[in-house]
């Protein structure tokens, strides 16, 4: 079996990376990560912020209330009231990606659009080679999946896309690639080898339909990886269902995972793995 | 009348026999130094120290130098270690006062070992304690507890949030919090599409929004409550998780002292602190801005303060004590009796903790004995006090004394006070004594003991192996040659000099011990192996000389007739008088000019020292001593006519003491009587109203003062010097003075009254009544009557003939 190693620097190449913003606990951790990975790729950082047009929309609805969060004692809007919040979380967003550009000496731009938020990122994220979102956002719900301007960006196809959850730093996370010896799984492990610094040890979970394939797969990667000076260490899994996936995800405690869903494992089992798991994601 | 005869030199010093020592050299004696001669001193000791009730303490009085500390030490040396072992004391953290810190006590050498374990105890709790609370079982039962609470929460949003959907009405996070607006295909309806629909529809969908708004009111106002029961459960998982690991480490220590009682009951409140405050053993990351602190920031601080929150400070540790303590307080401060509690500066500010109570003298000596010189206890301010609160409550309460005058304004401690069972000794002098006995009404109260220690001890074979044995016990402490037999005697020879008495020893071991080491000194320059009598007497040469600078200058100036001393002629109302000077301690004698002088007048003898106040009070009392004797012996039958003047020639500072009240007489006697005096003899001795000569002290000095001088320029033979016969026994005399007396080239004269004295000093009798009740015309008293008699005749001629002239 032979396949040919994308070119590191060229195909995966990140220049640009966009960041959604919206002052929540996971959107502070992916300005944290992004902001750490255009350090590190030497790229320029976006930070997109949305200002939620339904919430506008609520403001011209007589009859619609404010419930406050720590009071729960409701008010009705007052549209430049509710303006003047959206601009401070505007500024309060711009404040953080400023500071952070500054301490690790980046390039950063911001916008500020108007519409309906996960159609907004996406959107204004077009132009950049990477998307970094929070696994949630502001959602009343505190829901334990995937938001909704991350499952937008996922079913859309937006690539590739980095999912971060507070308490990962980008700086030390252990990166786990899956590989099937699929074109995905190629792309998955170039995008991973990007990311990673020297001292980072990769691990590859090579998941191969019998023993000899997941053998032969090591062999070959480990020859063309032993060119880029990264250090590897290999694990083997038989080829199998995306829960199963999970639960050898959870045990070995991955870190940040990388994988692609153009895999030998099925779209929907990967969308379905990136929902569960609760760990940092970069889908290729 | 027969006159008393010359001395012989045997009279003049006593010899101690080297013979009299079964020794050859102190290397042949082993023996310890013992109080001898001090049986009244020992027995007050002996008494103080075993009677077990309070205020029986003891105050070693003497003067300094007589070895009163050594005597006991001594003592307690023997009884000391047979007593038992007291206990230890420690504070410990009040974890309910902190400001109270709690005295805990122990067994003799347990409080050490309490320390340690307690040490290793927390150096324990930074390992399991993080290791439990990082244990994946503990991390996934604190997850589990979160997100209960956060379904719980989400739950009840989603399924408002799922009843809104189904009414196609979404809920919207907005920046304050929450609303619910009715929506189409994901969006919130525009005003003019909600405007657009019928009336029934709108007021159908305002009825929503108001039922879901309440219904979102009460859920979230049992949020906090959920996150009070979330807090309280993770407050429980900690307690347990807490408490599992630290209980199998404390039950360890507690097996150790399950018999200490005050032991597992401070155990008890430990353990329930550590469970309480478990998080201070779980590493946190530094801030930043604490790190720049030094230090004492961040996790440093953290770790030390917990160390120090459950360390034992060991007050007293007797783990290698024997017996009762025996503590010599060198400075007996305040604080280094009491102990004290130290302050640190901790960024500007002082701070204390139970950690920094210092121990003092009191709780080193508690349960044993503890010694004191009483001089620098008074010298040392607020001690005295201190000492007595102790021992009047029988407790040691440590108390900051800059907190207790508010030199120091800061936060501070009250340590709980420790029980005291302890014997205060203290050490100091007669006046010391005398003036604390008569001051101070406590002091009675709580020194009931005295040991009186003697000056001298008695000069028999007893006395001198004493002294040997205390020479004995030098040369062994401070490693010096050994001394033979013929120095130890000169030793003791110098003893009874020093004791001004033949017979017995001096006590002052410091002036014995000062001359065991200059002896040392010449016999080691000599290379000796040994040290002999005649380096002893180097050592006291060497001493006299290195104090004779002033006593050199004067003989030198006397040599030159700048003082005015004769020692050959005979001069009428003219005597050598002898006189003590002690500059710095190392006394020596000299003669002095005294003269008397008569004129008419109304019988009064003037005292020229005392007119112009130079002299003393007790030397004024002995002149007029002198009138009274005049009086009694001349004046019966009619008054005295004369008026007599005395002085001491050449004196330009103040004179004082009497010694010298028998020269006077012999002086006035010889201006009274016109019989000229032996200038060649020198005179010693106070006089009472009968004439008798009575001691004086100081003889040796006195007569060697005389002999110097007589000496330089030349003995002839007749010079010689009158002492009391009361000061015979006081006779250690040099041994140049004692082979000058041998030669008959010196003589010392013992006289018992005037008489005799006169007699010797004019060689003329001094004359005795006859049945008339007349004197001879050719004595002293006689030619003494005929010159008074002419002078109240004359003086009566001169009354009878200024009354005519004024009439």
């Amino acid at each position: 079996m032979s396949f040919v190693m994308p070119e590191r620097h060229k195909s995966t190449l990140i220049r640009h990376i966009a960041v959604a913003l919206d002052c929540s606990p996971h959107s502070i951790a992916s300005l944290g990560a992004a902001a750490e990975l255009a350090r590190l790729l030497n790229a320029e950082l976006t930070g997109i912020y949305v200002e939620d047009i339904n919430v506008i929309r609520m403001a011209d609805l007589p009859f619609c209330h404010e419930i406050h969060m720590y009071t729960s004692e409701s008010e009705t809007f007052d549209a430049s009231t509710l303006e003047r919040s959206l601009k401070v979380q505007a500024k309060a967003a711009r404040e953080s990606l400023l500071r952070i550009a500054e301490n690790l000496m980046i390039r950063q731009s911001f916008r500020v659009s108007r519409g309906v938020v996960p159609e907004e990122v996406i959107a204004a994220a077009g132009d950049a080679d990477l998307l970094v979102l929070g696994r949630s956002g502001r959602s009343p719900t505190c829901r334990k999946g995937l938001g909704s301007t991350a499952r937008k960006a996922l079913e859309e196809g937006k690539r590739p896309i980095l999912f971060i959850r507070p308490g990962f730093s980008a700086k030390e996370w252990p990166v786990l690639v899956l590989y099937d010896g699929s074109e995905g799984s190629r792309q998955a492990l170039a995008a991973a080898l990007n990311i990673i610094t020297p001292d980072i040890t990769l691990n590859v979970l090579i998941l191969g339909e019998t023993h000899e394939e997941s053998v032969e797969m090591e062999r070959a990667l480990s020859e063309i990886i032993a060119l880029l000076g990264s250090t590897v260490e290999y694990h083997h899994l038989p080829l199998t269902s995306g829960k199963t996936l999970m639960r050898y995800i959870r045990m070995v405690d991955s870190g940040l995972l990388v994988l692609s869903d153009r895999m030998k494992i099925s779209r929907e089992e990967v969308h379905e793995l990136i929902n569960e798991i609760d760990y940092p994601v970069l889908l290729v | 009348m027969t006159l008393p005869s010359k001395l012989t030199p045997e009279e003049l010093y006593r010899t101690c026999n080297p013979l009299d020592f079964g020794f050859n050299t102190t290397a042949d004696l082993d023996c310890p130094v013992k109080a001898t001669g001090q049986k009244r001193a020992f027995d007050a000791i002996t008494f103080s120290m075993g009677i077990k009730h309070d205020g029986f303490n003891l105050f070693a009085l003497g003067p300094n130098g007589t070895g009163k500390q050594t005597a006991i030490m001594h003592f307690l040396g023997t009884t000391a270690p047979e007593a038992e072992v007291p206990s230890d004391w420690c504070y410990v953290n009040n974890f309910q006062k902190p400001r109270h810190p709690k005295a805990l006590k122990l067994p003799a050498g347990k409080a050490g070992s309490l320390a340690r374990d307690m040490e290793h105890l927390v150096e324990a709790l930074f390992t399991v304690i993080p290791a439990a609370f990082s244990s994946e079982e503990y991390q996934a039962q604190e997850k589990n507890i979160h997100e209960k609470f956060q379904e719980q929460q989400a739950d009840a949003i989603g399924e408002l949030e799922k009843k809104g959907a189904e009414e196609h009405i979404a809920l919207i996070r907005t920046p304050a919090g929450f609303a619910f607006a009715p929506e189409k295909e994901g969006e919130v309806l525009k005003p003019e599409e909600f405007m657009m629909l019928k009336k029934e529809e709108r007021d159908s969908i305002e009825e929503k929004i108001i039922a879901l708004k309440t219904a979102m009111q009460s859920i979230m106002a049992q949020i906090p409550k959920w996150q009070r029961e979330t807090l309280e459960k993770i407050k429980d998982l900690n307690r347990n998780i807490a408490s599992f690991t630290v209980k199998p480490l404390i039950a360890e220590i507690r097996n150790s002292y399950e018999a200490i009682q005050e032991v597992t009951g401070y155990l008890e409140t430990l353990e329930a602190d550590i469970i309480e405050n478990f998080d201070q053993f779980l590493e946190k990351e530094a801030d930043p801005r604490e790190s720049l602190m030094g230090v004492y920031s961040g996790k440093f601080s953290q770790k030390r303060a917990s160390f120090i929150r459950y360390q034992i400070n060991v007050i007293v540790d007797n783990s290698i004590t024997e017996g009762a303590p025996v503590v010599y307080e060198d400075k007996p401060a305040c604080q280094n009796l009491v102990g004290d509690i130290e302050h640190i500066s901790h960024m500007g500010t002082l701070v204390t903790d139970f950690t920094l109570i210092k121990q003092g003298a009191l709780h080193r000596a508690n349960g044993g004995y503890l010694l004191i010189d009483a001089r620098r206890l008074l010298f040392e301010p607020f001690a005295y006090e201190a000492l007595k609160k102790a021992l009047r409550t029988r407790q040691i309460r440590i108390e900051s004394l800059a907190q207790l005058y508010s030199l120091v304004s800061t936060v501070s401690l009250e340590p709980e006070p420790i029980p005291l069972d302890i014997k205060v000794i203290l050490l100091g002098e007669r006046s010391l004594y005398n003036i604390l006995s008569v001051y101070d009404p406590d002091f009675s109260e709580l020194f009931k003991v005295a040991a009186d220690f003697e000056d001298e001890l008695p000069g028999d074979i007893d006395g001198k192996l004493a002294y040997a044995s205390i020479i004995s016990s030098i040369v062994h402490k401070d490693k010096l040659h050994h001394f033979d037999r013929t120095a130890v005697a000169r030793i003791v020879e110098h003893g009874s000099r020093l004791a001004e008495d033949s017979s017995k020893l001096s006590a002052h071991i410091q002036s014995i011990c000062d001359l065991v080491h200059e002896s040392d000194y010449y016999a080691a320059s000599a290379k000796k192996t040994f040290v002999q009598a005649e380096d002893v007497q180097k050592a006291i040469d060497a001493k006299i000389f290195r104090s004779s600078r002033i006593r050199e200058k004067i003989r030198e100036a006397t040599l030159k007739d700048s003082i005015l001393i004769e020692t050959d002629s005979e001069k009428i109302g003219q005597i050598n008088g002898l006189a003590i000077y002690s500059p710095g301690g190392q006394s020596f004698g000299h003669p002095g000019r005294i003269t008397a002088r008569v004129r008419l007048g109304k019988g009064e003898v003037i005292d020229i020292e005392r007119e112009v106040e130079m002299g003393g009070p007790i030397h004024s009392k002995g002149v007029m001593i002198l009138s009274g004797f005049l009086g009694a012996r001349f004046a019966i039958d009619q008054p005295l006519s004369l008026s007599a003047s005395l002085v001491f020639e050449q004196s330009y500072s103040g004179v004082e003491g009497d010694s010298a009240s028998s020269a006077e007489l012999y002086a006035l006697l010889s201006a009274i009587s016109g019989a000229p005096i032996r200038q060649y003899f020198a005179v010693t001795g106070s006089v009472n109203q009968f004439g008798q000569v009575q001691a004086i002290g100081g003889v040796n000095e006195k007569i060697e003062g005389f002999f110097d001088l007589c000496k330089a320029r030349e003995l002839t033979g007749k010079q010689g010097v009158l002492i009391p016969v009361s000061n015979v026994h006081n006779l250690m005399l040099r041994n140049d003075v004692v082979e000058a007396v041998r030669q008959g080239l010196f003589s010392i004269i013992p006289v018992s009254d005037v008489d005799e004295g006169i007699e010797i000093l004019t060689g003329i009798p001094a004359g005795e009544l006859d049945t008339t009740g007349k004197y001879p015309p050719d004595t002293i008293n006689g030619m003494a009557v005929a010159r008074l008699n002419e002078m109240a005749e004359k003086l009566k001629k001169f009354t009878s003939s200024s009354d005519d002239d004024n009439q």
